[in-house]
């Protein structure tokens, strides 16, 4: 073992380049053939014919992209970016005190943590059906309501606009409390005390040390919320009624009922390409800020 | 060290959790519920529990999802915290573009990683099974645990890393002695995001699993069309107790060894 | 940032990158049929029992101890695989998947199995049982002389309502473009049943191709939208039996399991007519055991063990020997019936036009 540890040394001193290939080599390469390759075969397919009852058959053709740009399937695209929005925002809004307080739980962290997603490993269609059952019109939320006599006819909650948000917000909140509380969880505490001795009140320490350490956190998670949710939309068919369209349910009719599939990869990689773009902008801004600024 | 924390915050958080735990208290109380529709309450039964142990399916998909979900739990978050410290710790030409491309995964809608890996899967002539579900898996969940370790490594001080080499230890002794410990949250949510993810996957798992290898979330799914009977209430409670119990047992268990 | 790659080499580099998948793409899209002609050939003797079977099936489809008791009789190792949209499996098998030895799709997702290629014909020797079928459900448009599919359960997709809420429904489409239950009522999640819906509504096909005709239902159909509470499809029978929802488009199989939960329950076949279906029995190309297939097809051609499947999931059962086994059939559509019960075709190319109207209702 030993002899196998001095070769592996002796080879990372001796190509400096060889650490960063032994570290990004695996992943990469694992990613090119399993994903990267893949996507170009299906990019590969949205520009060619539809086949007569699905797939696709030999030739080029740009239609599937310009059947997009109309305005019923722009609108839906809109939407979906706007629903992905608000969703990001309350999950951050919710999010970042927990990830903050589990974070100052001390010897509570670990269970606290396991608690955030432990309701995941269940089933989502159980539990988006139990949603249902608090939510519906003779669900439980509308009979204890009635009961303690806050209101007098059933609240239309389920269905509507708040309960899709609802959903999404319970889907996502792990994603956006998991990267948080990594960065805020080495919180130097000496950090906070100097601060406090040298008289910031508690409004200020946050302001100027807490969240500053915790933003590369704050961006994860708002990317990692922001972007599956743009693709999402089992829970707005199950809690909004299906009455409306996201871009995900677009892209899944197009391979499922409409056997459209050079449309709905044309769709994807709209989506995609625009979601690249601005990851892209958000990169550059972040490597061209100074140093110190974090 | 500071004591707790403001009693708004406190009742914020309790109320998250509250939000988060209530539909799976929903969840658990059907499973005792005696009609086959979780609509009201009919009364109390085990029944769902007994007609678990004849339900092949669901615990064959279950074995089928455990497996999967360690695997790929285990692969994706080794593969994506060395890409994170690769990208962190080195600069080259193109990046940027790599670290935005590493996103992709996470945008592509889940039946166009499915389809195209099929079709992967067709051309090269792999037999459909556990082996190319957890690939598959592996694919999606990688650039999460790349995005989560990153987030942590920027916030992290490489001096300690520095200090470490001064002294005299060589790369892997300061990679396990120095950088894991740091990491190790970031790792470990990682890690929680990946198993999560791929426990409960159904649209890229449905593509991909061939016969024999159906994941639960397949068994579920596909008991829509008819009625989701509440012995997978029973099994999620099962998931959930077992769980609970094991992370407890090992919290303990880390504990004693702290000391 | 250091020095960015010349624009040649990067050129250079996505072209050779890009060529690899292009190549792929085409070899995917003309990936030969890889047949067997023993299998094609329905007169053709097929090989010795083999000792397993790959299923590949909507879940509680079967009753419970039909697959173990098959297995033990037999001798073979049964795997049950699940999926939950025949669009998916359709996909899923398009795409190339192989290794099920039957497959369960609708009318017409089996006829794009058998226009693709994608079905093996039946070896109608080894279904000794084959008689038992009644006559009303065999020879369909969808696979003529039934050369490649065989008859499983059927059903009709009218309405499901609350007796106690609506004592007289109107036994018409019409009930959803009524004010006076706005909010209480839901249509399936699927573009051919809301469509076909309001096509036989306004006396046309539920396979019409007619851009008019399909214009006037979506009309119809975003109409009736605003009274619904959903688009919900099998999942709205827990509604029905609380209350929430008192009409609902619903497959009857479904409505009698609710019924059997919430008696307050009736079923509406409408004047207009709707869609019935049939779901069948299918051999997949690239089966591996195909003789396997066929001894399960003709096992489930028993009567007790048809009637315990029709039993066990409420849906109806094309075999007129097992109907006289159980107690309270579902009862075969009498002619009068059948001439306004249509089953869905498949729609060729137009499909993507259906879809476009269906994004349109949506999106209203």
């Amino acid at each position: 073992m030993p002899l196998l540890r001095e070769r592996v040394l002796g080879w990372l001193h001796r190509r400096p380049e060889a650490q960063a290939w032994s570290l990004l080599g695996p992943g990469i390469g694992f990613l090119v053939v399993f994903f990267l390759i893949p996507l170009l075969i299906m990019f590969a397919y949205s520009v060619m014919p539809r086949g007569e009852y699905g797939g696709v058959e030999r030739g080029f053709t740009l239609e599937a992209y310009q059947r997009f740009f109309v305005p019923i399937y722009l609108t839906i695209l809109i939407r979906t970016f706007v629903v992905a929005i608000i969703c990001t925002v309350i999950c951050l809004a919710l999010g970042y005190p927990v990830a903050y307080a589990v974070a100052r739980s001390g010897r509570w962290k670990n269970l606290l943590l396991f608690l955030v997603v432990l309701p995941f490993w269940t089933s989502f269609l159980v539990r988006t059906f139990a949603m249902i059952f608090l939510m519906r019109d003779t669900g439980l939320i509308n009979t204890w309501l009635l009961k303690l006599g806050f209101i007098r006819e059933p609240l239309t909650i389920l269905y509507t606009p708040f309960s899709v948000m609802a959903g999404l917000v319970y889907g996502f909140l792990p994603f956006m409390i998991l990267p948080i509380y990594a960065s805020l969880e080495k919180l130097d505490n000496s950090l906070l005390e100097a601060a406090e001795v040298l008289g910031a009140r508690p409004a200020a320490r946050f302001r100027q040390v807490t969240l500053p350490l915790s933003l590369p956190g704050v961006v994860a998670g708002c990317l990692l919320v922001f972007i599956p949710a743009l693709g999402s939309f089992l829970t707005s068919d199950l809690l909004g009624g299906a009455k409306q369209l996201m871009i995900g349910n677009l892209v899944q009719n197009q391979f499922a009922s409409a056997r459209n599939w050079p449309f709905g990869s044309a769709a994807s990689f709209i989506l995609m390409a625009l979601v690249l773009a601005a990851v892209l902008v958000y990169l550059r801004i972040r490597d061209d800020a100074p140093e110190g600024a974090r | 060290m500071r004591r707790g924390l403001p009693r708004w915050l406190v009742a914020l958080v309790a109320a998250v959790y509250v939000f988060l735990h209530l539909p799976i208290l929903v969840l658990v109380v059907f499973s005792f519920n005696a009609s086959k529709f979780s609509v009201e309450w009919t009364g109390f039964s085990l029944e769902w529990y007994r007609r678990l142990l004849e339900r092949d399916d669901i615990l064959h998909g279950l074995r089928a999802s455990l497996i999967v979900g360690v695997a790929a739990t285990l692969i994706s978050t080794l593969l994506g915290t060395f890409i994170a410290l690769g990208l962190a710790r080195h600069k080259f030409r193109g990046r940027r573009v790599l670290e935005a491309l590493l996103y992709v995964p996470i945008v592509t809608p889940e039946i166009v990683t499915g389809i195209s890996l099929l079709i992967l899967y067709v051309l090269l002539g792999f037999p459909l099974g556990i082996a190319t579900i957890t690939i598959a898996h592996i694919a999606f969940c990688i650039s999460f645990v790349v995005v989560v370790v990153l987030a942590r490594i920027e916030g992290m001080d490489e001096s300690l890393e520095e200090a470490s080499l001064i002294l005299g230890a060589d790369e892997i002794t300061t990679f396990w002695k120095v950088t894991v410990p740091q990491l190790w949250p970031g790792i470990l949510s990682g890690a929680l995001l990946a198993f999560t993810m791929s426990f409960d996957d159904f649209v890229i798992t449905s593509f991909v699993a061939g016969p024999g290898s159906s994941t639960l979330p397949l068994v579920v799914y596909s008991m829509v069309r008819r009625n989701i009977e509440p012995s997978i209430n029973a099994i999620s409670t099962l998931i959930l107790v077992m769980t609970t119990l094991l992370i407890y047992v090992a919290d303990r268990f880390g504990r004693e060894r702290a000391r | 940032m250091t020095a960015r790659l010349g624009r040649r080499e990067f050129l250079r580099r996505a072209t050779a990158l890009l060529s690899l998948p292009a190549a792929t793409a085409l070899l995917a899209a003309c990936r030969p049929g890889g047949h067997d002609p023993l299998l094609d050939d329905p007169t053709a003797a097929l090989g010795p029992l083999e000792r397993e079977l790959a299923i590949y099936i909507w879940s509680d489809y079967v009753a419970p101890d039909t697959i173990p008791n098959f297995a033990k009789e037999f001798g073979i190792k049964v795997t049950m695989d699940f999926y939950d949209s025949n669009e998916e499996m359709l996909a899923k098998l398009q795409a190339g998947a192989r290794g099920y030895d039957i497959v369960v799709p609708s009318s017409y997702i089996a006829e794009v199995l058998i226009a693709t290629d994608l079905a093996v014909p039946i070896h109608k020797q080894y279904l000794t049982n084959w008689s038992n079928l009644a006559p009303i459900f065999l020879d369909r448009v969808f696979d003529p002389g039934n050369r490649f599919t065989m008859p499983w359960m059927w059903g009709v997709t009218g309405f499901a309502y609350r007796r106690d809420r609506i004592p007289n429904p109107p036994p018409s489409w019409e009930i959803f473009l009524d004010r006076r239950y706005r909010g209480k009522m839901t249509q399936m999640d699927d573009g051919r049943d809301v469509l076909g819906s309001w096509l036989r509504y306004g006396g046309h096909s539920l396979n019409t191709t007619d851009r008019a005709q399909l214009e006037a239902a979506k009309v119809d159909a975003i109409e009736a939208k605003k009274n619904l509470k959903a688009y919900i499809s099998a999942p709205v029978k827990g509604q029905l039996i609380s209350g929430d929802v008192w009409v609902a488009q619903l497959w009857n199989g479904d409505a009698e399991q609710a019924r059997m939960e919430q008696p307050e329950l009736g079923y509406v076949v409408p004047k207009e007519g709707c869609t019935i279906w049939l779901d069948s029995l299918v051999i997949p190309s690239g089966a591996r055991h195909p003789r396997a297939a066929h001894e399960f097809m003709n096992y489930v051609l028993r009567p007790p063990v048809e009637a315990a499947i029709s039993v066990a999931t409420g849906y109806g059962t094309p075999n007129r020997e097992a109907i006289k086994l159980i107690e309270h059939p579902v009862p075969y559509p009498t002619g009068e019936e059948l001439t306004r019960l249509e089953y869905q075709r498949d729609l060729g190319r137009d499909t993507a036009t259906w879809d476009q109207l269906w994004t349109e209702i949506k999106a209203s």
